[in-house]
Parts: C-alpha cells; sequence; structure tokens
C-alpha cells in the first residue's frame, strides 16, 4: 500500500501554487492535511503526478471577525477551530460540530480547506458550511472568485473547482438565534456520521420566526432543508412540535443503504436526533 | 502449635514470585519503541516483495503476462507457480479424520485461484514501491468459475466446486452421538431452539503478518524472521517443503505485535519467501499491509448451528442436537486443518453441563474467502453462544431464573472427572463456584431489581449470563486439531546457569504479547530459588530453544510452565550438589534462595554467581566430577491437560432511538487455577472480553453475492474503541488443577464468555419486544431490523 510516483512542489505564495497547479495540467492536487488525500494515494485510488503542498503557507491560517462574518483561513486545522474563542461565541453550532470531527490527532492536522474540498457527505465542516450559508474564496489562474456553499457541494466527494482551483478562505454569516442544537450519531467516539442534524431558530411573534436546518448522512452530499425552514415558520410551537418537525425531516430525505446502516435505519436515526435537537431549541427560552 | 511453624521455615520467609503483580518485563522495551519485530530487522540490501492477488472470487489463470513487470525499474523477479514449481513440495495439512480432504498449501495459486486476495504472483524489486509499481503492469487473463460465497450455496448439487479433486464443497464432515436424543427430546417437557450465526471475523492484531528471509550465501542458510506463534511448525514443514535441513534453516519468531490466532498457520507468502530467497541468494522482506493482512489472514467462526435443547420438568437439560455448517473458505490450512473451528464447535457444545444425550453434526464447507484458522477461543465462542443463548431460552419456557437453571445443569465438585455428552472430559474446575461468584460480584438481585425499575420507565435493560469450560494445556493423550499428526502435547523448558551466574531459560513455547517472559521466569525464580532479575527467558529461535510446537489453545502456562518447574527442579539439585561441597554442608541442609544456596539456620551461604565459579572457571575448588555443567532440560507433557471455566455477567441497555447497545455492568468470575501474575490474568481477560464485545456488537467481514469483501478496511471493519469497553470486575477461583504447578490455561476465556453473555443480555434486554437474539455481532442496524420486525408484527396480531 504504497502510493504511485508523484512530483512534491512545496510552494511558498498563492500564485505559485496555482501556477504549479496549472502546469500540471489536471493532474495536480493540493496536499492541505493529508488526512483524507494519504489514504487514497496509499490506496492509489488517487493517483496524481504533482503534489502541491499548502503548508508552508501560513497566511492561509487564520479565524476573524469580519463585520457580520467569520472569515476562516483553508488551512486552518480543526483543533484551532475547536479551541477558538470567536467561533464558540459566534459560531456555537460549528464550535459543537467539530468536536464530533475524527479523533485528536487527525484533528490537530486535518483543515477546514481540505474538508469541505474533499466534500465527504457525513463530514461535519461541509455540513456547517451549508448550515451558515458560507461562501467560499477561490484562487484560480483567472484571479479570485468567490462561491456559495450550495454551489460547491455537487456529489459525494466531488465539489465544483477546477483542477488549478485553490480554497482560500471561507466566510460564515453569523445567525442570530434564540436556540439552537446540533445532534449526531457515529458508530464510535470520531467515526464519520450515520445522521446529524443542525437546527437554529428565532422565536416570532407566533411561534417560528426564523429557522435554520441542515442534515447530513444522509444524501450524496450534506443538505440545506429550506423547505423545512418555511413550514417551521407556518406551523404553531407545541408540544408535538418535535414530532411533526422529525416528520417533516425524514420526508425530505432518501439515503442510501451502506455495511453501516440500512436508508431506513439511518432515517430512523435522523428522525430521533430531529426530534431530539427540536427538543432542546424549543427548550430554550427566547 | 500454629500451622506455620510446621512448615519449612524457608517457604514462610522467601518471597515468593508465583502469586505476586510483577511489573512485565517486557514492557519497558515494547512501550519505548525498543522492540524488535520482524519488519525491524535489517539485513544487508533487502529486496521488498509485493504481491499481485487476485481480484476474481474464482476463476481458471488462463495466461499471466508479467513482460512489462520484468523491465520495471527496480525489478529484480517476477514469480509466478509456474516459475516456482521445482522449488518446493506443496504442504499437507494431513489429519486421521474421516471424510476430510486435505487442500495442500502452495506459495502461489496455481492454475486457478479461489478468493479475492489470493497471491497470484510474486514480484521482487529493491523497494516495496517499486514492487508495486510492477504489479499494476502485470496482466492477468481470468476465465471465471461462479463465485461460491455462501456455506448454504456451496452444499447446493450445482455448486462449482473450489477443489474438483475433492468431488465435493464439503471438506470435513463429522457427527458425534451419545444416547437416544430423539426419544430424550420427545420425552423432554420443554423444547427450545433455533437458527444461530456466528458471521466471518478478523483475528486483527495490532502488528501485520511480517516476513524477513536472510539469505546466507557462505553456508547457502536462510534465517525467517516471521510474526508468528508457531514458528517450530514453520520451520519444520518449511525444512521439508524445501528440502533444507534444520542446520540451513533457522526461523525465528522476535517481537509478536499480537496474533489471536492469525499468526497461527503457515501461511504461502512464508513458504514463497524461503523459496525466493534461495533461488535469488538474496534477502527478502515483506510486511502485509492492513488491506493484505484483513484479506488474507486467517478469519474466524462463520458458522450456523441449528441447535435444539429439551429439559425435563426440573429444569434438567436432557437432550441437546445441533447441525452446524461452518463456512471454512477456500483451503484447509496448515497445520490445525479446516476441521478445526467447525469440530471443535460440537465438541465443546455441551459446555460445562451434564447433558445426559447428544447429538453434534458438522459440515466444513469450502467458500470463496480465505481460509478459517485459529481464533482466540476456538469453537467455542459459538458453542457457548448458542448453549447459553438455549439455556435461557429454557429457563424462560419454563419460568426459572437463569442463574438457576445453570445451577441445577451444571457439573458440581464430587462429580469431576466428568466426561460430557460429546466425550471431554472435565477437571476438577469451579463450575458452580463461578458462577456463585459471579451472581455476588454482580449483585445480581440488585440488578434484577434496577432492571424491573428501569422497565416501568419504559427502558430497554438486560442482564445476561453465560458460563462456559474449556479444555487448556491439553498434553498427549488429545490432539488439539483432531486428527492431526503434529505433537502438541508436551513441552521443553532448559535452564542453563553461565560462568557468571546469569540464568537463561530457553523455551518452544513462543510469545506475542502474553507476558510469558515474565510469568515463566517467575516460576524459575521460585522453583530454582534464583533472583528474578538474573532470570533471561528466550524464546522463538529455532538456534537456541528446544523444539516445540509454539503458543496456542492455552497451552503456554500450562505446558512451559510445568517443564518450567521440572527443570528447575533438576538444576536445583545440581546447585545444591556444588554448594555443599562448597559450603562443606550436607545437600538436605542447603536450601536456595533469591540466587544464594545457604546452610538452613545459618548465615553461611555461597551466591549462584560462586557455585558458577568454581565449576566453570576454577580447576582446584571442586573436584573433575562435581563439575558438571549447570544446565538442566525437562519436557513435560500434562497428559490429558487441564480445564478453565468462568461465568460472565453483563447488564446492558438498548436505547431505542439509537439502537445502541450499552453496558453498564460486566463480571467475570474466572477459575484459571493457580494464578503466576494476577496483573497478567486480568489483562488477559480483559483485552479477550474486549475482543468478545467486538464479536457481539461490532465485528463482520462482510462479503457480497460475489464473494467480494465490503469490509476491509479500518473504515469499514470497525473493531471496538476504548470508550466502547467497560470497566469489568474480574473475581478469580483459584481452584488449584491436577497439572504440576496447579495452573490452567486463560488467555482465551474472555473472548468465549462475552459473546454469549452480551447476546443474552440484549435478548433479555428487548424481551418487551419478544425479540431472539441468534446472530452476531448484534450491531445497531441490525437490533434496528429486529425491533421494526416485532412492531410489525404487534401490529399484525394485537393481543
Ligand atoms: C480516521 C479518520 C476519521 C475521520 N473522521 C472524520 C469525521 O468524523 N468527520 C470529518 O469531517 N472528517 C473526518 N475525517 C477527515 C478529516 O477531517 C480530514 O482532515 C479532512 O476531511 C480533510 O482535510 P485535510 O486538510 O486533511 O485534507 P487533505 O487530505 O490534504 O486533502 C483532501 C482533499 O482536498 C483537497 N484540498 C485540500 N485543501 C484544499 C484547498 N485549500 N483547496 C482545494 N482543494 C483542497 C486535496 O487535494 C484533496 O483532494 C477523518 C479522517 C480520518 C483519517
Amino acid at each position: 500500500m504504497k502510493p504511485a510516483r508523484f512530483e512534491y512542489i512545496p510552494p511558498t505564495t498563492l500564485e505559485a501554487a496555482v501556477a504549479a497547479l496549472a502546469a500540471a495540467n489536471g493532474e495536480g492536487k493540493i496536499l492541505a492535511g493529508g488526512q483524507s488525500l494519504l489514504p487514497l494515494l496509499n490506496f492509489r485510488m488517487a493517483r496524481p503526478a504533482v503534489l502541491v503542498d499548502l503548508n508552508g503557507m501560513k497566511e492561509l491560517s487564520f479565524i476573524e471577525l469580519r463585520g457580520e462574518n467569520v472569515a476562516i483561513g483553508a488551512l486552518t486545522r480543526h483543533r484551532e477551530i475547536e479551541h477558538s474563542p470567536l467561533i464558540a461565541s459566534r459560531l456555537p453550532v460549528m464550535s459543537a460540530a467539530i468536536r464530533h470531527v475524527a479523533h485528536l490527532a487527525i484533528r490537530n492536522r486535518g483543515t477546514i480547506g481540505g474538508s469541505l474540498s474533499h466534500a465527504d457527505p457525513a463530514a461535519e465542516l461541509p455540513m456547517m458550511a451549508m448550515f451558515y450559508g458560507a461562501s467560499l474564496t477561490v484562487q484560480g489562474p483567472a484571479g479570485r472568485r468567490t462561491i456559495a456553499a450550495k454551489d460547491f457541494f455537487v456529489d459525494a466527494l466531488t465539489n465544483c473547482l477546477e483542477p488549478e482551483d485553490i480554497v482560500v478562505e471561507i466566510e460564515f454569516p453569523i445567525l442570530q438565534h434564540d436556540g439552537w442544537a446540533f445532534e449526531e450519531v457515529a458508530r464510535r467516539f470520531g467515526d464519520f456520521a450515520l445522521a446529524s442534524i443542525a437546527v437554529s431558530i428565532r422565536r416570532g411573534q407566533f411561534g417560528v420566526g426564523e429557522a435554520r436546518v441542515a442534515v447530513m448522512g444522509v444524501a450524496d452530499t450534506p443538505l440545506r432543508l429550506e423547505h423545512v425552514e418555511q413550514r417551521l415558520c407556518e406551523i404553531a410551537v407545541d408540544g408535538r412540535t418535535p414530532d411533526r418537525f422529525a416528520e417533516m425531516v425524514t420526508s425530505s430525505v432518501s439515503p442510501n443503504s451502506d455495511v453501516h446502516a440500512s436508508a431506513e435505519y439511518r432515517k430512523h436515526l435522523l428522525g430521533e436526533l430531529a426530534k431530539r435537537a427540536m427538543q432542546t431549541v424549543l427548550a430554550v427560552k427566547g | 502449635m500454629s500451622k506455620d511453624s510446621l512448615a519449612q521455615p524457608a517457604d514462610v520467609l522467601r518471597p515468593r514470585h508465583v502469586g505476586a503483580p510483577i511489573k512485565r518485563t517486557e514492557d519497558p522495551r515494547l512501550l519505548t519503541g525498543n522492540g524488535e519485530y520482524t519488519a525491524d530487522r535489517k539485513p544487508d540490501r533487502p529486496l521488498h516483495i509485493a504481491f499481485r492477488r487476485s481480484e476474481q472470487p474464482h476463476a481458471r489463470i488462463v495466461r499471466i503476462d508479467t513482460a512489462a513487470a520484468q523491465t520495471a525499474p527496480g525489478v529484480v523477479a517476477v514469480l509466478t507457480a509456474e516459475d516456482v514449481a521445482d522449488d518446493f513440495k506443496p504442504v499437507i495439512p494431513f489429519s486421521r479424520m474421516a471424510n476430510y480432504y486435505a487442500t495442500p498449501t502452495l506459495p502461489l495459486a496455481s492454475g486457478k485461484v479461489r478468493y479475492v486476495g489470493e497471491a497470484i504472483v510474486a514480484v521482487i524489486a529493491t523497494s516495496r514501491y517499486l514492487a508495486e509499481d510492477a504489479v499494476e503492469l502485470i496482466e492477468i487473463e481470468f476465465e471465471p468459475l461462479g463465485a461460491v460465497s455462501r456455506s448454504e450455496t456451496a452444499v447446493a448439487v450445482d455448486a462449482p466446486l473450489l477443489h474438483e479433486e475433492a468431488g465435493t464443497n464439503v471438506l470435513i464432515a463429522r457427527e458425534f452421538r451419545k444416547g437416544d436424543v430423539e426419544a430424550d427430546l420427545k420425552g423432554a417437557a420443554v423444547r427450545v431452539g433455533g437458527r444461530f450465526e456466528m458471521t466471518r471475523k478478523a483475528p486483527l492484531a495490532m502488528e501485520p503478518r511480517s516476513y524477513t528471509a536472510e539469505y546466507d550465501a557462505r553456508r547457502g542458510a536462510i534465517t525467517l524472521y516471521t510474526s508468528s506463534n508457531i514458528p517450530g511448525i514453520v520451520r519444520d514443514a518449511i525444512s521439508e517443503s524445501l528440502g533444507l535441513p534444520g542446520s540451513r534453516l533457522r526461523v525465528v519468531a522476535p517481537d509478536v505485535g499480537g496474533s489471536f490466532g492469525s499468526k497461527g498457520s503457515l501461511y504461502p507468502e512464508e513458504l514463497l519467501i524461503c523459496i525466493a530467497a534461495r533461488k535469488l541468494g538474496r534477502s527478502l522482506k515483506w510486511t502485509a499491509d492492513r488491506l493484505e493482512d484483513v484479506s488474507s489472514s486467517s478469519q474466524a467462526f462463520a458458522e450456523i448451528v441449528d441447535a435444539e435443547m429439551g429439559f425435563d420438568a426440573n429444569g434438567i437439560a436432557i437432550a441437546l442436537q445441533a447441525d452446524v455448517l461452518g463456512d471454512v473458505g477456500a483451503y484447509s490450512i496448515y497445520p490445525w486443518t479446516c476441521g478445526l473451528e467447525p469440530v471443535q464447535v460440537v465438541s465443546f457444545l455441551p459446555g460445562p453441563y451434564k447433558i445426559r444425550s447428544y447429538r453434534g453434526a458438522v459440515r466444513g464447507v469450502a467458500t470463496c474467502k480465505p481460509p478459517t484458522g485459529p481464533y482466540r477461543g476456538v469453537g467455542r465462542p459459538i458453542s457457548t453462544f448458542v448453549t447459553e443463548r438455549l439455556m435461557d431460552l429454557g429457563a424462560k419456557a419454563l419460568g426459572l431464573d437463569p442463574i438457576e437453571i445453570r445451577r441445577r445443569n451444571l457439573v458440581r465438585a464430587g462429580e469431576f472427572p466428568y466426561r460430557i455428552a460429546s466425550g471431554i472430559i472435565w477437571d476438577k474446575t469451579g463450575f458452580v463456584e463461578c458462577l456463585d461468584a459471579a451472581g455476588e460480584a454482580a449483585g445480581y438481585e440488585k440488578l434484577r431489581v434496577r432492571q424491573a425499575e428501569a422497565r416501568k420507565d419504559g427502558r430497554l435493560f438486560g442482564i445476561g449470563i453465560a458460563s462456559y469450560a474449556e479444555l487448556t494445556g491439553i498434553g498427549s493423550r488429545i490432539a488439539v486439531a483432531p486428527g492431526m499428526p503434529i505433537n502438541t502435547g508436551s513441552e521443553t523448558a532448559k535452564i542453563s546457569i553461565d560462568s557468571t551466574g546469569a540464568i537463561t531459560a530457553a523455551f518452544g513455547v513462543a510469545s506475542h504479547g502474553q507476558g510469558l517472559e515474565t510469568t515463566l521466569a517467575q516460576i524459575i525464580a521460585d522453583d530454582l530459588g534464583a533472583s528474578f532479575e538474573d532470570i533471561r527467558v528466550i524464546q522463538g529461535d529455532s538456534d537456541a530453544v528446544p523444539m516445540s510446537t509454539g503458543t496456542y489453545a492455552s497451552r503456554s502456562a500450562v505446558l512451559g510452565g510445568g517443564a518450567a518447574k521440572r527443570a528447575s527442579a533438576l538444576l536445583r539439585d545440581k546447585i545444591k550438589r556444588v554448594a555443599s561441597y562448597l559450603l562443606e554442608a550436607n545437600h538436605d541442609d542447603i536450601e536456595l534462595s533469591g540466587g544464594k544456596a545457604t546452610v538452613i539456620g545459618t548465615d553461611r551461604a555461597v551466591t549462584f554467581r560462586q557455585v558458577a565459579k568454581a565449576v566453570y572457571s576454577d580447576m582446584k575448588t571442586l573436584p573433575a566430577e562435581a563439575r558438571e555443567e549447570l544446565s538442566a532440560s525437562y519436557t513435560y507433557d500434562p497428559i490429558n491437560g487441564t480445564t478453565a471455566a468462568a461465568t460472565h455477567i453483563v447488564a446492558v441497555e438498548v436505547d431505542p432511538a439509537t439502537c445502541f447497545v450499552k453496558i453498564h455492568k460486566y463480571v467475570v468470575a474466572e477459575d484459571c487455577g493457580q494464578i503466576i501474575n494476577p496483573m497478567i490474568v486480568d489483562g488477559q481477560v480483559h483485552g479477550g472480553v474486549a475482543q468478545g464485545i467486538g464479536a457481539a456488537l461490532f465485528e463482520e467481514l462482510v462479503y457480497d453475492e460475489d464473494a467480494q469483501l465490503l469490509s476491509a478496511s479500518l473504515v469499514d471493519y470497525m473493531i471496538p474503541s476504548a470508550p466502547d469497553i467497560p470497566d469489568m470486575d474480574v473475581v478469580h477461583i483459584e481452584s488449584q488443577s491436577a497439572v504440576a504447578g496447579g495452573f490452567r490455561g486463560m488467555g482465551e476465556g474472555g473472548t468465549i464468555g462475552a459473546p454469549a453473555a452480551i447476546a443474552n443480555a440484549i435478548a433479555d434486554a428487548l424481551s418487551p419486544y419478544d425479540i431472539d437474539v441468534n446472530l452476531l455481532p448484534m450491531n445497531p442496524q441490525r437490533i434496528f431490523g429486529l425491533i421494526e420486525q416485532a412492531k410489525l408484527k404487534a401490529k399484525e396480531n394485537p393481543k
């Protein structure tokens, strides 16, 4: 289980990195934390001719408040997000979600840019990008552009980038909420999720005024359930709301079966998590 | 007169090592990265092997084109079965069993492939990277012959045959019978039964299989370093196969990072690496990557058991019958044969119970999967699962408590030795004592109260019990694997004191994590009167230790320990003889302790070092005839061996939302006889139970209908992680066994008891739904399916 031969380039500027990728003619790959890429290389499921290592570019590693947004550099490690007071206070759902990402050793190396680009359908950060409606700044041969999270995730393990594009930073809009919850079930501590849901609400004059709902592990990409958000604002809030919410959520997904979980079981889990999440959200006084 | 004054003063004063929680002497080197595993060997300019393995489950090999690989950078040789055909004799896993077909072990697939992952071509290159590059250039044309992926389909009349010469896929068939089962079942007050299954499991040692063949051109000799727990068997088999005498074939098992059975058989790669080393006159290295280890090392369980048990009105189990279908994989493994696992299931099904009549039939059938082989517990994890489920079903039908029904059926103190219905003889062991001690340690009555309260709150809380017995340390009267001609009945210890007074104890029994370096030294320290620190235990090197079949079947403490005691006694006599010269005292007045010979009741003493000096380095002190080499060896055979037993009690809760199982309490009461080192015993129980939890809740090698492995990586093959393993209470019933030292084997028991106990606990937790647990692992998705089914059934037939 050894990778096929590749050329290793450690550029020190973004321009040089983009140029190196462009020169590789579609045969180049970015190396960030390596936690997803290296296993793929070792299995020879990925066999890039050129590996462009971003790790020398410390300027890609930051977490900062930028107006109504929190901006995070692509090379920021999971561990830094986990321990950031700024994230804890401004993006509390993300702060809760990041604790479910893998194990300490992996969080020390894995990066947000790598996690989003890898686009695992059961990964927490892509789900958070959907939940918060994040936008990704991408540098390519023609300069910088911005891509909305909902356009970024195309399919399981597939994003919308061109081979010479590099995710540079991600902006997460700060959400106002009166209550939020993040729920996840993984088979073992640190495993990829079997199902997960994130919910937040603002109370309105009658019941829910605004809602956010995102799920993962139950489709080829993480999903934001906008029609469920809308329905939530239309129904009365009472003791039956968690159950009704669970029903709304499960009826809007159709997961696949695999060795870890059948489609029915995943759906069941998602429903249980949705119920639990809504109970938590509503218990919080606005 | 107090009791103590009757004892020898030495017995009172001497610090005892046996029974003491001494820290493992091997740990400092292993924990600081100073161990030496096979892959750590650095022979002169070694070459590296990568295998092209089959992606076909069952196919004829039509053509192999290695031309491009031969000329790839760094490649020194590319070998197929044809290229090595004249370099070895096939190794046959012979057995005297009737109805058994022995498939030969070959270094590379020849003519056809029989499972995905089987090695077909070996590429030998200057680095593993280049070897793997060249593997990709090999082209093989296959003619598919039809996958046989399940044992039920393998026995169908029209199933493709894996070994045409055998004329059937049934490689082994056997039946045990005692009494009139049919009549007893007919007369039974209560009959319970079901179809039980344990799926395939990987032993999954931390260190994957690894081999280094070091070629010595001066002597045309090979030293094979192998991550094996049977280096002696490997040496003899390869010697025979390659026609290399032992003087030119040394086999060494250095530090070995776990086995659990997966390193306890001869492997094709072990043969190939020696063949290639001799052919090329070069040293070679190969270490399995995790994918190779999971998909080509021997696997475990894979049995379906249709079983039925009959009870009389008093809850006495009177009859048991079972039909076992074992999916043994593509080959019969050397030396144990494919009978090892499934035949032991029928041997052990009656368990520790006095069941009057029995019929147990077994078939081991070939499928397109890696061979099954020894795995911690062999046969008994599933036999215990089945029998203990039947006991609980019986208790339920009769309205008896699960502890009570076991108490009524266990062999009791006065009844040993007891021959159970399958013919196995249990020697005196604390069966009932374990049951009672486990019940007490678990606070069984209180647990039931807690359960009743939990049920009131609608919680799914369950309690599970499993009692079992196993044969350990068996001697020459019983073959470890049925009908197998290898001597598994004795072990030799060779203990010597060198001219510096240091003690070297050489054992054939190998160590792959059990702590034998420590426990064997503890025994010698006591029995020789040596200082523990002066003793070095060496193992696993055919040039340095006596011939041995290795460590397996919970034998090494009993056989190695017995040999250590007897060899110590012989050497002790020699030391005393010299000391009596030196101290001018009577032989009988000398006692040995702490590395010193002392005249009892005086302060006159000589150290072992002085004794050694007098024997080896000094011409004056001793007459020539008294200068006997300070060395002794003894071959110990426990003849029948001994029994070990335990009861496990576990309390679990099933979360109806996630269908996850949480273990609230885990208690083991076990009888391993005289404990040598309680820390090591506890560690073995903890590790064994952890593996049993894996078997009960997590681990499964999933093969699809095309016999492709779907769980080949550790992402998909789930093992329990630390948070999944609960704290355990371990209670020891130290009843002395009949063998030397009173020891019993105990390394496998945890894995035997845990799956059954957990299965019973889950069934108990799910009893509000009236759900039977008859398949392991009970993972959340299966529990979900069972609950859904039960709900549906309840809806269809409302009470
Ligand atoms: C045992 C294990 C368990 C795990 N469990 C979880 C889990 O529970 N949840 C979870 O979310 N993740 C989990 N992970 C994945 C982990 O979070 C990874 O760190 C993450 O998915 C990838 O980040 P990375 O920085 O390591 O990326 P890399 O492995 O370096 O790269 C991944 C991919 O992204 C591309 N890439 C990287 N950076 C950029 C960029 N800036 N622009 C464009 N493309 C880029 C690479 O070319 C590559 O294709 C687990 C990993 C392991 C090994």
